[in-house]
């Protein structure tokens, strides 16, 4: 068991095959706008004014609705337009199986209530930091705005498992590293393998492809992501009454064994799942008081 | 075409703001430094007409090397770059010490294009 997307639930199932899968993928990218599109579909926009929202974006937390009307470009009733239609055209990976036939809309039923059973125990609906832990909604928004940033600025689809406490970091090839001081202290980390970090490499390189690139440019570009999501985290502090300084990033080496919470500190561990299975963590390590 | 000198410690952001910063005929990058103590170095030593520099380095950070050089260079023309957007102190800080602007990172080629011509 494990946190896990519908589709590759119902491959291990043995009740779709990869073929209807990637069928279905295929029909749900062509029907679900994402919310530019679609105001670019309903004329609402131009490309250049969608690019100054997405350049606003990476700078403040608003989804794209938000930081439009923030810009003056859309009003807040167009924003509730183009949602409710989305909404309402919206094609979720089990209808797009059944559309493809790949599935009985009775089958469906079935398996999304299996699944949801299967993963209950995985889904953070809510952000939840431990008990005991000192500034709790700090963490939640440094969890929260590392998902956002993850899915704005990197591109991905994940999902997320819940938050624990550890002794230990998993062993990864790849782990960037931030330090936050002032009136929050802590050590931020992000720790992938290496095709999560040529995901990230391609969105912050904003190349197709990064296959020639050097280790030190991949590795650099997942230092500057960790860079960008961290300087949002201290922009997004400020605003609940905190300072926080960032250091430049830098890498930490893991290879052999994983890394150790050090003496009087509490790791906080958050598991992210891309949609092929794999995962990837977020840590935070911080001093106690 | 103006001359600039690009000061950050991430490879991949200088690599992808000399791309942009090339892409014109009104451009040209002289060169690349990786720290704030380079950027004085290289700035005194090449006078580049704009300096795109980076707020957050090791060695010498951003803000440090652009009080030095507004006493050292009054003139240049100075850009910071910082994944810091939304942090006001640090902005007005920034334009505070002289620099003519502040753009964030990820960059989006047309802003900065735009904003090295106002210069």
């Amino acid at each position: 068991m494990a946190v896990k997307f519908f589709g590759q639930f119902l491959i291990e199932k043995g009740a779709v095959t990869r073929t209807d899968l990637l069928k279905a993928i295929d029909l749900q990218e062509r029907t679900n706008l994402k919310f530019g599109e679609t105001v670019v579909e309903m004329g609402l926009m131009t490309a250049v004014e969608i690019a100054r929202v997405h350049q606003g974006q990476r700078s403040e937390d608003l989804h794209f609705g938000e930081m439009a009307v923030k810009l003056g470009i859309l009003t807040e009733a167009q924003v509730q337009e183009i949602l409710t239609r989305q909404r309402n055209s919206h094609l979720y990976i089990g209808e797009a199986l059944v559309k493809v036939g790949a599935l009985s809309e009775h089958e469906l039923e079935s398996y999304l209530k299996e699944f949801k059973d299967d993963q209950l125990a995985y889904i953070a609906e809510k952000i939840e930091i431990p008990a005991g832990v000192q500034h709790k909604p700090i963490w939640e928004m440094v969890a929260d705005l590392t998902y956002k940033m993850l899915t704005r600025v990197a591109g991905m689809s994940i999902r997320t498992g819940p938050c624990t406490v550890i002794d230990k970091l998993p062993k990864r090839p790849i782990i960037a590293e931030m330090g936050f001081s002032g009136s929050v202290s802590a050590r931020y980390m992000l720790s992938v393998s290496e095709n999560t970090r040529s995901l990230v490499a391609k969105a912050i390189l904003d190349e197709e492809s990064v296959e020639n690139e050097t280790v030190e440019v991949l590795d650099d570009s997942v230092k500057e992501f960790v860079n960008i999501v961290c300087g949002n985290i201290a922009a997004k502090a400020a605003q609940l009454g905190h300072s926080i300084d960032i250091t430049p990033p830098e890498m930490r080496d893991c290879e052999k064994s994983g890394l150790d919470v050090p003496e009087n500190h509490t790791g906080l561990m958050f598991p992210i799942y891309l949609s092929d299975g794999e995962v990837f963590e977020l840590s935070i390590f911080i001093p106690t008081e | 075409m103006k001359r600039v000198l690009i000061v950050d410690d991430s490879i991949a952001v200088a690599r992808q703001l000399e791309k942009i910063v090339n892409s014109g005929d009104e451009f040209e990058v002289i060169g690349q430094g990786r720290n704030g103590a380079e950027a004085i170095k290289l700035c005194q030593q090449d006078k580049p007409d704009i300096l795109c520099m980076d707020m957050n380095m090791p060695v010498m950070d951003g803000l440090t090397a652009l009080r030095n050089l507004m006493q050292l260079l009054p003139d240049l023309n100075v850009i910071m770059v910082t994944s810091l957007g939304g942090v006001g102190d640090k902005f007005t800080e920034a334009i505070k010490l002289g620099a003519k602007d502040v753009i964030s990172k990820p960059f989006e080629k047309e802003t900065v294009l735009s904003l090295l011509r106002r210069l």
